[in-house]
């Protein structure tokens, strides 16, 4: 029997393993009485079971990373369990593409009426928390406009108001000087960052705009929606977009794209989701020793940073969250199933899996780490590690990265939006709406 | 926070059947100048709920505006001035946004408003 279980991280429960049976009671315990995990984190928790190579055929599992007892008792902590992994879950159908599974619930039919936009665990730390403590540092690596993006916004008219949903620090606001920013983000610290330069700016979360209907000439969403966790909320925060432009109105959304231009940054990724199965993993296979797969440490940067020692950490994470940001990313399995014969991680028929869910991490060095901010605490409470090695903070960012044509059938269901363009830019999949 | 923005701002709490406008009140204020553009004001002016816009002048104690608005109005350079000033040379530093509904206070602090809602209300 094999339970899916969803939220932090992926896999498969495997019953007759005994470190299930002796692990997942206490697992269980934990989650329900709000106790924390016997991990510091759950990347380290994840590699710890993965140490485990004996028992590495069979999945992990990693429960619910649970914020807080109090919230939860624990009919709403199974309620969530289920609605969060209803769309959390990608399979590959018979055409080899991503589609949603129903859950597989332990707990029968019980009817769940959670809202689809309230924040799942997963963004809470690993967006945004995340983005709270690295926001000074993380704003002073995005100053690049992208020219798709810069034209966009061009060619509005003038006098338009354009509203950026998930602004993060501002970089669009105020690029076309004839026009109207009003930015959002869910960040209080990035947001800080906006409004100290003078933008009308507020904190808000994308997949519910608290604006009215019809109002801009225009929105943006850039980089944003693959922080989303599941395709509910991602298909929301499209229709929020199109709901608060007039009609008329133009949206253009860009996200980062699973298939990538350039193959050289993978292993800085952590994929999340994994399938051990007795017919695809053989005790010979080199997936357990893959440094892909583990969180112990960060590999090392860059080719470009290795060679020239003179590059600090800063100016390496600047190079490579560019490159990331311009995106290159490849399927986690490239490099595995090449030292095999055969597909390691696919099943025999010749099915493919994308892999679509990943954190990317954030190096932020020592020296700009917040002294009274979120980065404080976020070794105590687990959401960062420390790489002396590197003299930065590893934090980690929530990924769900898109595939082709997923843009398109995420908006096919929104009846008052039709697609003017599309187009692949840079590593990443965009979409120019038209709200009619 | 300028008016322009307060006029776009709603109520967005679960079940609120109309959220809008937002009643403002406002501890901190301040005025800044910028350019008059009168291309950008009779482009807006459309979109802009008057009375909503007016209300939250009185807040400020800007009373310059008129309590009805047409477009005809938007050939007058006085008209144009006033609804220039009110519209985006007010920034509420610190206040608060009221829910017409619901009476849910919603922080404005350094001029950025705090729309986040509870779980328990979305």
């Amino acid at each position: 029997m094999r339970i899916k279980v969803s939220d932090a991280f992926y896999g498969w429960i495997r019953p007759d393993n005994i470190v299930f049976t002796s692990v997942f009671p206490f697992l269980v315990y934990c989650v329900v009485g709000g106790l924390p995990f016997p991990a510091p984190t759950a990347p380290r928790f994840l590699s710890d079971l993965q140490g485990h190579s004996e028992q590495g055929r069979w999945s992990f599992m990693i429960l619910r990373f649970v914020g807080s007892a109090s919230k939860y008792n624990q009919e709403s902590l199974q309620c969530q369990r289920e609605s969060h992994s209803s769309a959390d879950f990608s399979s590959a159908n018979a055409n080899g593409s991503s589609e949603i599974t129903e859950p597989v619930s332990p707990h029968g039919d019980s009817t769940c009426s959670l809202s689809i936009q309230s924040t799942p665990d997963i963004e809470k730390k690993y967006v945004h928390r995340v983005y709270d403590a690295i926001a000074p540092h993380f704003s002073s690596t995005r100053f690049a406009k992208w020219p798709k993006v810069a034209s966009f916004l061009n060619s509005l008219r003038q006098g338009s108001v354009i509203l950026d949903a998930g602004c993060g620090n501002g970089k669009y606001l105020g690029f076309n000087p004839d026009c109207f920013y009003i930015g959002c983000d869910i960040s209080p610290s990035l947001i800080e960052i906006c409004a100290s330069r003078c933008h009308d700016v507020m904190v808000a979360d994308a997949v519910n705009l608290p604006y009215r209907d019809n109002f801009g000439d225009a929105a943006i969403s850039i980089a944003v929606l693959h922080h989303l966790s599941t395709e509910m909320r991602r298909r929301k925060a499209i229709e929020e977009l199109v709901r608060v432009v007039q009609k008329g109105g133009l949206v253009l959304i860009t996200v980062w794209a699973v298939e990538q231009e350039d193959k050289s940054l993978l292993t800085k990724w952590t994929p999340l989701f994994h399938k051990y199965d007795e017919e695809w993993v053989k005790p010979s296979s080199p997936v357990r020793n893959n440094p892909v797969n583990k969180l112990e440490s960060i590999p090392e940067l860059d080719e470009s940073c290795r060679q020239d020692t003179k590059l600090t950490t800063q100016t390496c994470n600047e190079l490579l969250d560019d490159k990331l940001e311009s995106m290159d990313r490849i399927m986690v399995d490239a490099s595995i199933s090449s030292a095999t014969t055969g597909s390691l991680l696919y099943p025999s028929s010749g099915q493919t899996e994308t892999q679509q869910e990943y954190f990317v991490p954030w190096h932020l060095p020592y020296h700009r780490a917040e002294i009274n901010g979120a980065s404080a605490s976020a070794v105590e409470t687990g959401l960062a590690k420390k790489d002396d090695k590197k003299g930065a903070m590893v934090y980690n960012r929530y990924y769900h990265v898109f595939v082709e044509g997923e843009l398109q059938r995420l908006v096919s269901g929104i009846d008052n939006a039709s697609i003017v363009d599309q187009f692949y830019d840079k590593s990443n999949w965009c979409i120019i709406l038209q709200k009619s | 926070m300028r008016l322009l923005t307060h006029n776009m701002l709603s109520c967005n709490i679960k079940g609120v059947a109309n959220g809008f406008p937002l009643r403002l009140e406002a501890e901190k204020w301040v005025e800044k100048e910028v350019e008059l553009n009168a291309d950008f004001l009779r482009h807006i002016f459309p979109k802009i709920e008057w009375k909503a816009l007016a209300g939250a002048a009185r807040a400020v104690g800007y009373c310059e505006l008129p309590e009805e608005a047409d477009a005809a109005m938007l050939d007058s350079e006085d008209f144009l001035r006033r609804f220039h000033h009110a519209l985006l040379e007010i920034h509420v530093e610190e206040g608060a946004l009221f829910c017409p509904e619901t009476g849910r206070r919603f922080s404005i602090t350094k001029g950025i408003p705090n729309m986040l809602l509870r779980e328990d209300e979305v």
